[in-house]
C-alpha cells in the first residue's frame, strides 16, 4: 500500500550536510501496524515526515497505492494530509485557543469553507463527539489544552488524526511524553484502531515493550533499515531491552 | 472556516493585538476629528467668501470702470445666450481707502483712528439680491432690501454728535503723567469708565439752506469694535469703537490719475460676515455718492451676477460654458469675467492644500499604527510557529496560513476602523462641549473666538472623507501584515513542528 523507494534524504547543518536516509526501502501493506525502531538520529521521524508528505526527499520515491506521492503539487499533498494521513505527535500539538472538540473538527475545518461547513457542521460535530468518546474524553469536550493532562491531550490528538477517516495513522513516538502506563493505553487505542477500524498505522517509537505489540518492527540504522523481520527480531529485540 | 475560527480565537487571546486596534483607533479616530474640523472651517469660510461676491464677475483692472454704461452692460449681458442663466446683477464700485474716525481717550481728548479699507459702493437692494448681502447687515438683518439710511436711534445719536461739537478736531495728544493713563488706553476707559458727555455747548445755529445732507456707510463690525481679555476675569470683552450715527471720513483716489478724493458719511449699520478679513476691511457707501466722489460719472468697476437656482455649483457648466460666453460679450482687455472661486482661487487653493498636507501628515498615525501591525504579527507568528506547523500537517495549505494573519490583520484593522470611527463622530459632534472643557480645565483658550468671530467651532463630517480614512486603514494593517503572514505561509512544516 504505502512504499519508500530507495530513499535518501539529507539536512544542512551549518556547513555540513548530514545524510539521514540513505537509500531506504521499506513497504507498509494495508491495515498493517508498523512500528520503526532505532537510535537517535537513525531518520524514523524523517521517514515519517516523507511518508506522510510533510517533507519531500532528495531521490528515491513514495507511492501510495501505486501511485508516486512525493512529487505531488502542493494542493494534492496538502489534500492527503488532509484526508488519507492522519497524524500524532510526541507533544499532541494541540492548538492552545481551542477546546478539545474545535481540535478535533480542525482537519474538517481546513477541508470546508465557511459555508460548507455551516452544511456539514452537524454530521462532523456528531462524529468528532463519538471519536472523544471512543477515546474516553467526551466529558472533556470544552475543555482546552492546558486543562487536560499529557494523556487526555494524547487521545484528543489521536481523535484528531481519526477525524477524516485516514487510511494510514502516522504517529511519532506517541508515547514520548507519557508515563508507562498512559503510553500502554495509547497504543491499545492505536492497537484496536487497526484492528477494529482496519487503519495503517505506522508507529515510531524508542519503547521497544511498545513495539512489541505492533505487527511489524522495523529497526532503521544510519538512514537504513536494518531489520525487518518480525518473527526473528522481534525476541532479540526484547533481549536487547 | 479554519481561518475564521482561528482569528476570532487569537482575537480573544492575544491581548498583545490591541495594541494594533488601539493604534488603528486613534489614527482613524483623529483623521476624523480633524478633517471633519478642517471641512467645517473650509465650508464656513467658502460660505463666507461666497457670500461676499456673487457666483461670477465681471470686472476690469481701469481705476475709472468700463467704458459703457452699467446699464447697458446689463442689457447687452441679459439679452445674450448666457442671460437666460442669469438671476440678478449688481454694478459695483470698489477701490482702496483711508477710513478715518475718531473716540475719545479717557482725558475726554478726541483721538483719530485710521485704517486702511476696501471701499465698496453698490445699491444695497440689488447687491442683497446676487449674494449674502442682506444677511450679514447687522441691524437690518435678512431684510430683502436693506439701505443705507439711518435708523431713528442712529439720527438721535448723530443729531447728539452735531448739537455737542462731537466732532471737532481733537485736541493736542500729551503724553499721560506717570501712573496716570495714557492716550491709546481709551479702550480700557471706556469698558471701565463710560466716556462722560464733554460739557455742554450751546448748540450751532442751524443753517437756513435746510439740514446738511448725511450720507450712511455701512462698516466692518471689526472696524467698529475691538475685543480684548480682561486681565481679571480672564473674559472676552468687546468695545464698540463706532456706533450707528458716528461720523466717519473716507479718503481714496479719483478715478483720474490719482488725485485724493474724500468724504465724510454716517454710520448706519455694521457689516458681519463672520469673516476676520472682511469685517475688519469692508466699507460699503452708495454707489451713486462714491461714483460722484471719485468723478466717475456713471461707470462702475464690477458686476456681479447671481446664477439661476443651483448653477453655481456646476463648475464645469460655469467655467467651461457660461464664463467663455460671457467673456466673448466684452474684450479681454476691457473686462475679465471670473467665478467667484477663481476670484478667490489663491485662498481656496491654500485652504485645500492646508487640508491635504494635513491629511497626509495625520496619515502617519496610521502609518505608526501598520508598524505596531507588523511588529506584533511577527512576534504572533514566532510564537506560533508549531502552531502553523499542526496545521500544515493537518492540510492546510500555504495559502490558507498566509490568510489566516490577513485575516486577523483586517479584522484588527475593521475593530480599530469601527471604534475610532465611532470616536471620532463622537469627538466632533461634541468638540464645541470637549473644547469649553479643556479650557476650563486648563484656563488657556483652545478656540480663540477674538480670532474668527465664530460662536462654536464649525465641523462637518464628510462621509466620502470618513469612508476613505477608514478604507486607508484598513488597507494599512492589512499591507503591514502580508510580511509576517508571508513568513508564516512559506514555513516548513517539519522545522514548523521541531520548533523550540
Amino acid at each position: 500500500m504505502l512504499v519508500a523507494d530507495n530513499l535518501t534524504k539529507s539536512y544542512r547543518r551549518h556547513a555540513d550536510a548530514v545524510k539521514v536516509l540513505q537509500g531506504l526501502n521499506l513497504a507498509v501493506a494495508e491495515g498493517e501496524f508498523l512500528s520503526i525502531v532505532g537510535a537517535s538520529g537513525s531518520g524514523k521521524s524523517t521517514l515519517l515526515h516523507l511518508l506522510g508528505t510533510l517533507d519531500a526527499p532528495d531521490a528515491g520515491a513514495i507511492y501510495l497505492d501505486g501511485r508516486r506521492i512525493d512529487n505531488l503539487r502542493g494542493r494534492d499533498r496538502d489534500e492527503l494530509r488532509n484526508k488519507t494521513f492522519g497524524f500524532i505527535f510526541q507533544f499532541y500539538h494541540l492548538l492552545p485557543e481551542l477546546t478539545a472538540l474545535d481540535n478535533v473538527l480542525m482537519p474538517a475545518y481546513i477541508a470546508h469553507s465557511t459555508v460548507g461547513w455551516w452544511r456539514s457542521r452537524r454530521e462532523w460535530r456528531r462524529r468528532a463527539q463519538e471519536l472523544l468518546d471512543r477515546v474516553g474524553l467526551g466529558h472533556r469536550v470544552k475543555h482546552k489544552p492546558r486543562e487536560m493532562s499529557g494523556g487526555e491531550m494524547q487521545r484528543a490528538a489521536v481523535a484528531r488524526a481519526l477525524l477524516s477517516r485516514p487510511r494510514v495513522l502516522l504517529a511519532d513516538e506517541p508515547t514520548g511524553n507519557l508515563d508507562v502506563e498512559t503510553g500502554r493505553e495509547i497504543v491499545r487505542l492505536l492497537r484496536e484502531l487497526n484492528r477494529d477500524d482496519g487503519v495503517t498505522v505506522v508507529m515510531v517509537t524508542h519503547n521497544l515493550e511498545i513495539a512489541a505489540v505492533t505487527d511489524r518492527v522495523v529497526r532503521m540504522t544510519h538512514g537504513r533499515v536494518a531489520e525487518d523481520d518480525p518473527d526473528s527480531f522481534q525476541p532479540r529485540l526484547m533481549t536487547a531491552v | 472556516m479554519y481561518k475564521l475560527l482561528l482569528c476570532l480565537k487569537y482575537l480573544r487571546t492575544r491581548y498583545l493585538a490591541f495594541v494594533c486596534i488601539v493604534s488603528v483607533m486613534l489614527g482613524v479616530a483623529t483623521l476624523i476629528v480633524v478633517n471633519g474640523v478642517m471641512s467645517g472651517f473650509s465650508n464656513k469660510l467658502k460660505d463666507r467668501l461666497h457670500g461676499i461676491l456673487a457666483d461670477v464677475l465681471v470686472e476690469t483692472e481701469r481705476a475709472d470702470g468700463f467704458d459703457e454704461p452699467p446699464q447697458s452692460m446689463v442689457s447687452r449681458i441679459m439679452e445674450s445666450p448666457a442671460g437666460q442663466y442669469v438671476e440678478a446683477i449688481s454694478p459695483t464700485v470698489e477701490v482702496f481707502a483711508l477710513f478715518q474716525f475718531h473716540v475719545r481717550d479717557r482725558n475726554g481728548q478726541k483721538v483719530p483712528i485710521t485704517k486702511h479699507v476696501r471701499l465698496v459702493g453698490v445699491d444695497p437692494a440689488k447687491h442683497a439680491q446676487v449674494g449674502r448681502f442682506g444677511e450679514y447687515v447687522a441691524h437690518q438683518k435678512n431684510s430683502p432690501a436693506p439701505s443705507f439710511a439711518l435708523t431713528p436711534e442712529a439720527k438721535a445719536r448723530l443729531e447728539r454728535n452735531r448739537l455737542f461739537n462731537w466732532d471737532e478736531p481733537a485736541a493736542e495728544i500729551r503724553p499721560a503723567p506717570p501712573g496716570q493713563p495714557g492716550p491709546g488706553d481709551f479702550l480700557k476707559t471706556q469698558v471701565q469708565v463710560p466716556p462722560q458727555p464733554p460739557a455742554f455747548v450751546p448748540p450751532p445755529e442751524v443753517p437756513p439752506a435746510g439740514p446738511p445732507r448725511v450720507t450712511g456707510v455701512i462698516v466692518g463690525y471689526s472696524l467698529c469694535h475691538t475685543r480684548y481679555k480682561d486681565p481679571k476675569t480672564g473674559e472676552n470683552l468687546e468695545v464698540e469703537l463706532l456706533k450707528p450715527g458716528d461720523d466717519v471720513f473716507l479718503a481714496t483716489v479719483g478715478a483720474s490719475g490719482v488725485k485724493p478724493v474724500s468724504g465724510t458719511f454716517v454710520v448706519a449699520d455694521y457689516f458681519r460676515s463672520e469673516m476676520s478679513e472682511y469685517d475688519s476691511s469692508f466699507v460699503y457707501v452708495p454707489l451713486d455718492e462714491l461714483q460722484r466722489m471719485r468723478g466717475m460719472d456713471d461707470r462702475v468697476n464690477a458686476l456681479q451676477l447671481k446664477l439661476k437656482g443651483d448653477l453655481a455649483d456646476d463648475g464645469m457648466f460655469v467655467h467651461e460654458k457660461l464664463i467663455p460666453e460671457l467673456q466673448s460679450l466684452f474684450p479681454p482687455t476691457e473686462a475679465r469675467v471670473v467665478s467667484w472661486q477663481q476670484h478667490q482661487g489663491p485662498l481656496l487653493a491654500a485652504i485645500d492644500i492646508e487640508r491635504g498636507i494635513l491629511n497626509l501628515l495625520l496619515f502617519m498615525i496610521v502609518g505608526v499604527a501598520g508598524f505596531s501591525v507588523l511588529a506584533i504579527f511577527t512576534m504572533i507568528v514566532s510564537e506560533k510557529y508549531r502552531d502553523i506547523g499542526v496545521l500544515k500537517s493537518l492540510g492546510a495549505s500555504n495559502r490558507g496560513v498566509m490568510g489566516i494573519f490577513l485575516s486577523y490583520g483586517l479584522m484588527l484593522a475593521v475593530i480599530g476602523c469601527a471604534l475610532g470611527t465611532g470616536a471620532g463622530l463622537l469627538i466632533t459632534e461634541n468638540i464645541n462641549e470637549i473644547e469649553g472643557w479643556l479650557t476650563r480645565r486648563t484656563g488657556q483658550q483652545i478656540f480663540d473666538r477674538s480670532v474668527y468671530y465664530f460662536d462654536r467651532i464649525p465641523t462637518n463630517v464628510e462621509p466620502l472623507a470618513v469612508t476613505l480614512i477608514n478604507v486607508g486603514a484598513i488597507g494599512t494593517a492589512v499591507l503591514f501584515s502580508i510580511l509576517p503572514a508571508w513568513r508564516a505561509a512559506r514555513l516548513h512544516p517539519v522545522r514548523a513542528l521541531r520548533f523550540e
